[in-house]
């Protein structure tokens, strides 16, 4: 199918170069400009939630003129999708991920993006390029920072008499007192939390999952602590669970299922069109003497698929769209949804993350951001979220799941660091 | 000389390959050439590609029979059939006595019973996760409870008890029930009625005593197939699970069947291609050795030859 | 006293089959009681029995949705069963002609290996065929959606049953007027099996439609989804529209649902006298 429509979409710029439909637009979504002759590439996105994403990376892609773009929009397990084309001869030239794998990256799937950015590194907020380095070079040009955070219902907390949680004791008691027969007092996920959290508890009790000198940062009694602490949530019914949409989706906050809920930045415009001004954001709070307020950020990054036909044109492409045309990039990131721009420079002017919850969240992001590093595999956080589902749903001794979560994570830095690719 | 010896008489060695070659040679590209590929795969280390070169030998099998994920994996498996097997039979033989018996409106209790068997295991998963049993006020299922007074459940959320379960096997009992259903009315048409006036004229009453001494033991033939259907599309379970259970974040640790645990390791983000062909093979290796048991067992293959 | 009994046991079972008709008629009427509804209606604290005013724009709001292709989907799927359904007949019927009426000495061995297939699940081949049907540049394609799914061993076994049972006599006829296998199977066998093709040809249909894991993995291009797999990709959506996942969820099965009553006596004769339970 892929083959049949990439034919449909090149004669109809075919037909665009012979003038006969250039009076009628150029909503072809390719092609366009004055060249037209470079070659064909195809550039994949997931599906954003908001309205007009889709219309404007099709925009830029036409006024592209050194190849003919062409945009792929892709809904549903997106990461999942874009690992399977990867490995077959019909993958995307030019796409975003949310990595890229480090499996991808030593297998010499993607290409080496580091001549790219190298005039404007620092401009990049460095937690998030970070994850898109290993030893040394960038294999992904960060497009917008996302970034989770705790969101509460400021009427519901006042009823109840209670403050805004500053540590996560606070948060299990002020989820607890939150909690009545029609309202559940957090939202952490479907699941309770095991998956979206992650690290994050981790990083609260001063922890993280790997540590600077690249051995397991959890191997401490803090950490089964802190999780011990999100089976209280549990098992005190404060947590609402299986509601039809997850924490991404802002949906249970503001139909009144629960009076906080973890949920990531984007949710920001539609919580303040529901609820206006009664509500407010918090960062995870710390738990311990050595912890800290965190929240997690991330970056979806544009990279180029190195066993693809036109290499050297993708990296040309998105030299281009990620580190030149600054004017697209601040429109991609604050025009539809709300995301912080991945360039510092931007970020800082924008008007739009200059007041009220939305300054808040930047200023969360910028001093307690915190990111997952790219040597943490797949199979090491399968094996933690499993662990730590166990923990909150089963009761089990979070000791003794860390310690099966620690031997795998061992054995897993020890297969990325031992041997080089 | 040769090439007629290779036709056979009147040609029907070549006959016979016309018939059934294409779909001989289809069978063997598509099912026994991707066994030993995954053989093949199966001693290597194989993230994120399909032609490795790191030869590994039994690591993968060694990683795969000690993972207790796998292990758990099987255990769900023997838990979902223990349950799914006896209820879909016990309701599909329940309604098939009842139907049969009706005098009116057969026909219609009948496409009643079978209609769910039109649905894809996608739709009722969505209708049973997000009406049914969802775990918030609106889902039918709460809304019943609280007019009772009982607190809302997150029936898929909730590991103790388990509720998840009553989710999944009440989805694939509505889904397959009418399907059996049809194949017992089938066997209950075939008995003969002589049996019964038989036992009429030797006094036994209609109910349980005619149910266990003639119809029962006439619908062998059928209660077997039943039993061995039942049981590979236990085997096969992974669409209501991924439907009802999976988020975008992934999917949790429990209720998770070896198709599904394959799936995440061979097709997710991980991509370990080696390690999830070695489990492929154990997989196969192990119901190889139950389907022969489970043949022996009911005495089957010896009308065959 | 005895006819009594007998007549409380009957209006006792009438009773129960009523009462599981309506339990199992309870999913089709939540599918269109949310699917018409506004989104307020279903996730009111207050159960509705049915919307007050019924939201036919639903529907027209699904198929305008550009983000999930629900026409698209509809005629991939179409396609797929179709195509699926008249291969998987002509492949397997073949097949099971051959096995059970052209005498070969290596018919059985043959017929035991086709068997064999049969009790390797899913789980097994679907990692290698995944990769095979990559490497031969499938993915996304209609060929890799169809090609792999066509020889099903099932389907080849109930036909060579129902051949082992067809009547000789028929066939002997044709061969006395001087017709080979060939034309004896065209002429002959297949006009008088209509019930049996019937029978096969819908559960392959129902199957081919419905199908998930298959086009979840090689569908992976939107324009290549089916039914299933665009259903599927709202329920992890960022964020879920009920109502509009409920009526797709009525369009996607609404097409299956007409086929189904239409055929169900074939499937139901096709069932008994092709010993499919046997």
């Amino acid at each position: 199918m892929t083959i049949s429509r990439r034919t449909l979409l090149g004669t109809t710029s075919g037909l665009a170069l012979t003038g006969a439909l250039a009076a009628c637009g150029s909503n072809t979504g390719r092609g366009g400009g004055g060249g037209g002759g470079g070659p064909e590439l195809e550039h994949w996105y997931h599906q954003y939630g908001e309205q007009g994403v889709e219309q404007a990376v099709k925009k830029y892609a036409d006024a592209y003129d050194k190849a003919d773009v062409s945009i792929q929009w892709r809904p549903g397990d997106y990461m999942q999708q874009l690992s399977a084309a990867l490995l077959t001869k019909d993958g995307p030239d030019v796409f975003e991920t949310e990595g890229p794998e480090l499996d991808q990256i030593r297998g010499k799937r993607v290409a080496d993006l580091t001549d790219l950015i190298k005039d404007v590194k620092d401009d990049y907020n460095p937690a998030v390029l970070a994850t898109k380095t290993y030893e040394g070079k960038v294999y992904g040009i960060p497009q917008v920072v996302d970034m989770q955070l705790l969101y509460y219902r400021k009427s519901l907390l006042d009823d109840a008499g209670v403050e805004p949680p500053r540590t996560l004791d606070a948060l299990v008691d002020a989820a607890k007192k939150l909690t009545t027969k029609k309202t559940k007092g957090l939202f952490l996920g479907n699941d309770g939390g095991a998956a979206v959290l992650g690290a994050t508890p981790l990083q609260a009790a001063g922890l993280s999952f790997v540590s600077d000198d690249g051995t397991v940062g959890f191997d401490d009694p803090a950490a089964a602590k802190a999780l011990g602490k999100l089976r209280a949530l549990y098992a005190d019914k404060s947590l609402l669970l299986g509601a039809p949409s997850d924490w991404s989706d802002p949906a249970a906050f503001t139909q009144g299922l629960t009076a906080m809920q973890w949920s990531g930045l984007w949710a920001l415009p539609a919580v303040k069109k529901a609820l206006g001004d009664d509500f407010g954001v918090l960062p995870f709070p710390k738990d311990g003497a050595a912890g800290k307020p965190t929240v997690p950020v991330g970056a979806f990054a544009a990279a180029v698929n190195a066993k693809g036909k036109h290499v050297a044109a993708g990296k040309a492409y998105l030299k281009w769209l990620w580190v030149e045309k600054e004017d697209y990039q601040e429109d991609f990131a604050l025009s539809y949804g709300f995301h912080i721009p991945a360039r510092i420079s931007l970020a800082k002017k924008a008007k739009k993350l200059q007041e009220g919850a939305a300054a808040e969240a930047v200023k969360l992001a910028t001093e307690n951001g915190f990111s997952n590093p790219l040597i943490w595999t797949t199979a090491a956080n399968n094996a933690y979220n499993d662990a730590l589902s166990r923990i909150i749903k089963d009761g089990k001794d979070p000791d003794a799941e860390l310690r099966k979560v620690v031997r795998k994570a061992q054995s897993e830095l020890a297969r990325v660091q031992g041997k080089p690719s | 000389m040769l090439l007629r010896k290779l036709l056979g008489p009147q040609n029907r060695n070549l006959w016979f390959w016309v018939f059934v070659g294409p779909f001989a040679i289809g069978l063997a590209l598509f099912t026994y050439v991707p066994l030993a590929w995954s053989l093949y795969l199966s001693f290597f280390d194989a993230h994120n590609t399909v032609t490795p070169e790191d030869f590994v030998g039994l690591a993968n099998y060694r990683t795969m029979l000690t993972d207790s994920a796998f292990q758990d994996s099987l255990l769900t498996f023997v838990v979902f059939t223990a349950v799914i097997v006896p209820a879909t039979f016990a309701l599909s033989l329940a309604l098939a006595l009842m139907v049969n018996r009706l005098r009116w409106m057969q026909a219609f209790f009948r496409s009643v019973f079978f209609l769910p068997v039109a649905c894809s295991y996608v739709v009722a998963a969505l209708v049973w996760k997000l009406s049914i049993f969802n775990g918030v006020r609106f889902g039918l299922a709460n809304t019943v409870l609280g007019w009772f007074g009982s607190d809302q459940i997150a029936w898929l959320s909730t590991t103790d008890p388990p509720w998840y379960w009553l989710v999944i096997v009440t989805v694939r009992l509505w889904l397959q029930a009418g399907f059996y259903m049809i194949l017992f009315l089938a066997g209950l048409q075939r008995i003969p009625k002589t049996l019964y006036e038989a036992a009429a004229v030797d006094g036994a009453r209609e109910g349980w005593q005619v149910f266990r001494h003639i119809t029962f033991p006439q619908l062998r033939a059928t209660s077997v197939a039943v039993v061995l259907l039942l049981v590979i599309n236990s085997f096969q379970a992974f669409d209501e699970f991924y439907n009802l259970l999976s988020s975008a974040k992934g999917y949790p640790p429990y209720a998770r069947p070896p198709l599904v645990h394959l799936y995440i390791l061979a097709l997710g983000k991980e991509q370990n291609l080696g390690l999830g062909s070695a489990g492929a093979v154990i997989l196969a290796l192990i119901i190889g050795v139950a389907t022969v048991a489970q043949a022996r067992f009911f005495g089957l293959g010896r009308r065959e030859d | 006293m005895h006819d009594a009994l007998v007549r409380a046991g009957r209006a006792l079972r009438v009773a129960l089959l009523i009462a599981l008709a309506a339990l199992f008629l309870i999913p089709f009427y939540l599918l269109l009681r949310n699917g018409l509804a506004r989104e307020e209606d279903i996730t009111a604290p207050d159960w509705t029995l049915f919307p007050t005013d019924l939201q036919w724009g639903n529907v027209s709001e699904l198929f305008a949705d550009t983000s999930v292709p629900m026409a698209r989907a509809l005629l991939n799927s179409s396609l797929i069963a179709v195509a699926t359904t008249l291969g998987t007949l002509l492949l397997a019927s073949l097949a099971g002609y051959g096995l059970a009426r052209i005498p070969y000495r290596y018919a059985n061995a043959v017929f035991y290996a086709i068997l064999g297939t049969m009790m390797v699940p899913a789980a097994v081949t679907f990692v290698p065929t995944f990769v095979l049907v990559s490497t031969l540049g499938w993915i996304s394609t209609l060929r890799g959606l169809i090609i792999p799914t066509l020889f099903s061993a099932f389907a080849c076994f109930i036909f060579r049953q129902y051949f082992l049972g067809f009547p000789k006599e028929l066939e002997d006829a044709a061969r006395v007027d001087g017709l080979g296998y060939w034309r004896t199977y065209w002429r002959i066998v297949v006009p008088n099996s209509r019930p049996v093709f019937a029978a096969v040809g819908t559960i392959i249909f129902i199957g081919a439609w419905n199908a998930f894991l298959w086009p979840l993995v090689i569908g992976q291009d939107r324009d290549a989804w089916t039914v299933q797999v665009a259903l599927s990709t709202f329920t992890t959506a960022q964020t879920i529209n009920l109502h509009q996942l409920f009526i797709a969820a009525v369009v996607s099965i609404l097409p299956l649902l007409v086929v189904f009553l239409l055929l169900q006596r074939y499937i139901v004769a096709g069932v008994e006298r092709s010993g499919i339970d046997e």
